[in-house]
């Protein structure tokens, strides 16, 4: 037996001179766990895939599936001989064959092994019954992507690499989908990595989530402390869910830890890093982590308010013009124009003090 | 992958081949001077240039006239039958200049066929004096611009064609008539296009052998011809070579630059067709009879004149085993047509699997055949294969290897590989780049090996394409005259050959039968590739 399912032990990977992630260490413990690969364009998040599809060549350390080694500097094993199924972003369907050919072509692998699944159970669950007959050229974007997906599920592999999966996708539709494909990537107990640039869809469809940043994996968390325990400031600034300001730590001795900040006064919760009494740190500050309250005395002025459906974003300025966000739900009984004045719970409690 | 692996080593040995006639041209032409040569450089070299300079010339103005004003009407316009003359007037294709030639001459020669039709309508008379006279160089004009103005129609056509009506529009918008839309925008934007059908014009002008020859107009061909046929000088014969060779890099390159301007008006998202303007009465008149005329004088009148030479002298029946010729001819496509598309779809098979940047340009070079003169060719292949065996016996004690390829039909097939290489990559290049490369991966990933992925996935998406390619092959063999005569097996016939033969021998009657089987068989595979001539791919 084996110890991890998957795992990348000090992986380097190169596309270009600007297109590489050093030194990569990722651990996929159990069979059927689902990873997403999260980071901005171009960073080398594809290159991934394909490394570990056996498209292209390690350029250091080991790539290892259920304890063979599939790339290091001496092995490469062929693509064709992994049994690892990729779903490209682009269209990748076979232009002379129509809809279903294409997907059948996937079974082919299996070989009478029977695949996990039937074609037809696959092919609706993507929605794909009115197309079956056309050709690739006759289908939408999103379309083939949902057609490639169903024929990398149909060939068995022992691991799928989502590229973008859903990115052509109508939205209407990519929330269900997305739904129903963890589900079922979950019951027949298929590890998969997803590649994508979405954090909704990354946090939505993982177990775990690795963050790619400046060439290297940055984070690799389950969702929820991604999110709520960035592990650096690159973390936290490409999620881009707030803003950074300066505080003193006044008490990381007691249970509920204190901070103070110049303007805003003190603020209390619990520490993600330790950090010693009386340090200097900077805090991040989430817009659903100051709470809106019209009594307080704690007033700050309105600078801007964008209207995002279920809330608003208020950005509001502290007299020394530190910017900071606030989210309100958007049926709170009146809303507040710029410049005028807006009350902030005092004294600030947050559950994740992020600080570095 | 490494990069010396066995794609590197045939794209390398194809390179070279096609390299040889080129390299053998260049050395020779600073090889010893025969006197010949000298008595050439002061007396007939200077005549050689001229003329194919004022063929060439002419030819290029009259292709452009008939090409862009044919494509302009069907393009933009409906009039009666303008569906028919769309396609109809790529027949022009199927009669080589040199069939056009002796049609001329059998028209307009003393008791000729104008004679005839004149006794006929009007009764006995001189007719002979009024007949105009048209040979030498007028008659290698026409006969060269009837055969060739496709070149230009086909392309300025397709350049028509996927020009989007939103320019057309837009120019409306921004208050253009139809007049200043047409020359400012549609003309302008076709500009590359025409460039390059007028560039392959050009460079057929300059290959041209057949025609020249006989009207006896003494041009850089036939004097590659003469040198080495009745001087029995090659020396002399590359020195020419290498001259007309100046010439013909020089619009090659104006071709591949026209070419690649072409590419940016390629239909992109968003493309409407163009809304052709339905003319009646008096206004579809003028391109009605312009398409008509261009049509009758372009291929039925040759056509006409070879049937009625055949039926008027049944005697050649017997006399010309046809029957011979048709297998020979068959033979040679076959051979050619299925070696040339294999090695083409093994080389780009290669650099599409090993994306190595020497391959790219090794291939590069080797579609540049196409642009060097049958004449050439032929005569620079004899030189390099006889002073390769003269070098091997003299050094080495082998025996004389001129018989494998000179005279033989391996050296044959391999004349035409060089020259007909770059139509079949190409052709299958462009189809073949259509195929994503995430294509072959996915393949690779449901555990498809390479071989079987181009078994299974490649070929039977190239398959038209493959056709197609061989059918286009076989004309250009079928049409194909100077090679095939230089390199021929002894008395081995095919129907350019045996029509050469009788009309240089002034039995134009006789050559009338092996024309027509030519013109027929011609048709045949261009109506079959009609559809894909006139898109352009090529």
């Amino acid at each position: 037996m084996f110890e991890n399912f998957f795992e990348i032990q000090n992986g380097n990977f190169t596309a270009s001179e600007k297109n590489k992630v050093n030194n990569v260490n990722l651990i996929i413990k159990d069979q059927g766990d689902i990873i997403s690969l999260l980071g901005p364009s171009g960073i080398g998040k594809t290159t991934i895939l394909r490394t570990i599809a056996g498209l292209q060549k390690i350029s250091k350390g080991m790539i290892i599936l259920k304890g063979k080694i599939l790339s290091s500097a001496n092995i490469n094993i062929e693509p064709e001989d992994r049994n690892i199924a990729l779903s490209f972003q682009d269209n990748s369907l076979f232009p002379n064959f129509n809809v279903i050919d294409n997907i059948n072509f996937g079974k082919k692998r299996v070989n009478g092994n029977g695949s996990f699944l039937n074609a037809s159970e696959i092919i609706e669950i993507l929605h794909i019954e009115p197309i079956l007959e056309k050709f690739p050229h006759q289908i939408s974007a999103g379309e083939a992507q949902r057609v490639s997906l169903a024929r990398s599920l149909l060939s068995k592999p022992d691991l799928l690499l989502l590229d973008e999966p859903f990115s052509n996708i109508d939205q209407n539709l990519k929330d269900e989908i997305q739904v129903s494909v963890k589900k079922l990537l979950k019951r027949i107990n298929l590890t998969t990595i997803i590649v994508t640039h979405d954090s909704y869809e990354a946090f939505s469809m993982a177990d775990k989530c690795g963050i790619i940043l400046d060439q290297q994996l940055k984070q690799y968390d389950v969702p929820y402390n991604v999110h709520h325990e960035p592990n650096s400031i690159e973390v936290a600034n490409f999620l881009n869910k707030g803003v950074f300001i300066d505080v003193e730590i006044i008490d990381s001795e007691c249970a509920v830890h204190k901070l103070k900040h110049a303007e805003l006064g003190e603020i209390r919760g619990k520490l993600s890093n330790k950090l010693p009494t009386g340090s200097k740190a900077r805090l991040l500050l989430q817009p659903e982590d100051l709470i809106h309250d019209d009594q307080s005395k704690l007033k700050l002025e309105v600078v801007d308010r964008k209207f995002r459906g279920t809330n608003f974003i208020y950005t509001l300025k502290t007299k020394t013009g530190v910017h900071l966000p606030v989210s309100v739900h958007s049926h709170h009984i009146h809303q507040h124009e710029e410049n005028e004045k807006f009350g902030v719970q005092s004294p600030i409690y947050i559950d994740h003090l992020v600080c570095f | 992958m490494t990069k010396y692996n066995i794609w590197f080593f045939s794209s390398l040995l194809i390179a070279s081949i096609v390299a040889f006639p080129i390299i053998t041209v260049f050395l020779s032409f600073f090889s010893d001077t025969s006197d010949y040569y000298t008595l050439l450089k002061d007396t007939f070299l200077f005549e050689y240039i001229y003329n194919s300079l004022i063929i060439l010339f002419f030819v290029v103005l009259i292709t452009f006239l008939l090409g862009v004003l044919s494509a302009y009407f069907v393009s933009f316009y409906k009039f009666p039958f303008s569906n028919f003359f769309s396609w109809s007037l790529i027949l022009a294709f199927a009669v080589p200049g040199y069939i056009y030639a002796f049609s001329i001459i059998a028209f307009f020669e003393n008791y000729g066929t104008a004679f005839s039709i004149l006794t006929y309508l009007f009764g006995e008379d001189n007719y002979n004096l009024i007949i105009p006279k048209i040979d030498g160089i007028i008659g290698a004009i026409l006969a060269i611009s009837f055969s060739l103005f496709p070149y230009v129609y086909v392309l300025t056509r397709a350049s028509f064609h996927y020009q989007s009506n939103n320019y057309i529009e837009v120019g409306k918008n921004l208050g253009l008539s139809s007049k200043e839309s047409f020359f400012k925008i549609i003309l302008p934007s076709a500009r590359p296009a025409i460039f390059a059908g007028l560039a392959l014009v050009s460079m057929e002008c300059l290959s041209d052998f057949g025609t020249v020859s006989f009207f006896s107009v003494n041009t850089l061909t036939t004097g590659i011809y003469n040198s080495w046929l009745s001087f029995d000088d090659l020396n002399t014969a590359n020195q020419i070579s290498f001259i007309l060779l100046l010439f013909i890099l020089f619009l090659l390159s104006l071709e591949i630059y026209s070419r690649k301007e072409a590419r940016y008006h390629q239909p992109g998202r968003g493309f409407k067709p163009i809304t052709k303007i339905k003319l009646s009465g008096k206004k579809a008149f003028l391109p009605f009879i312009v398409c008509t005329l261009i049509l009758f004088v372009s291929f039925v009148f040759p056509v006409s004149q070879m049937i009625y030479w055949t039926i008027k002298f049944p005697k050649y029946f017997q006399d010309i085993n046809i029957i011979k010729i048709n297998i020979n001819t068959l033979l040679l496509v076959l051979l050619a047509s299925i070696s040339i598309v294999i090695i083409s779809l093994f080389i780009n098979y290669g650099s599409r699997i090993s994306k190595s940047k020497i391959l790219t340009y090794l291939t590069n070079f080797s579609i540049s055949g196409y642009a060097i003169p049958g004449v050439i060719l032929a005569v620079a292949f004899i030189t390099f294969f006889s002073n390769a065996s003269d070098f091997l016996s003299e050094n080495f004690g082998f025996e004389s290897s001129k018989g494998i390829f000179i005279g033989s039909i391996l050296g044959l097939i391999l004349a035409y590989f060089i020259r007909f290489f770059s139509l079949s990559f190409n052709g299958i290049k462009s189809s073949y780049e259509k195929i994503n490369n995430s294509i072959d991966e996915s393949a690779y990933l449901l555990g498809y090996s390479k071989v079987k992925t181009f078994l299974k996935i490649h070929v039977p998406y190239l398959k038209i394409n493959i056709i197609l390619i061989m059918l286009l092959i076989a004309l250009e063999v079928i049409k194909e005259l100077p090679i095939t005569l230089i390199l021929r097996p002894f008395n081995f016939e095919t129907f350019a050959t045996q029509v050469y033969i009788y009309a240089s021998q002034d039995l134009l009657e006789a050559a009338a039968l092996p024309s027509l089987f030519l013109i027929f068989w011609s048709t045949i595979l261009i109506l079959l590739s009609s559809k894909y001539i006139l898109s352009n791919k090529n």
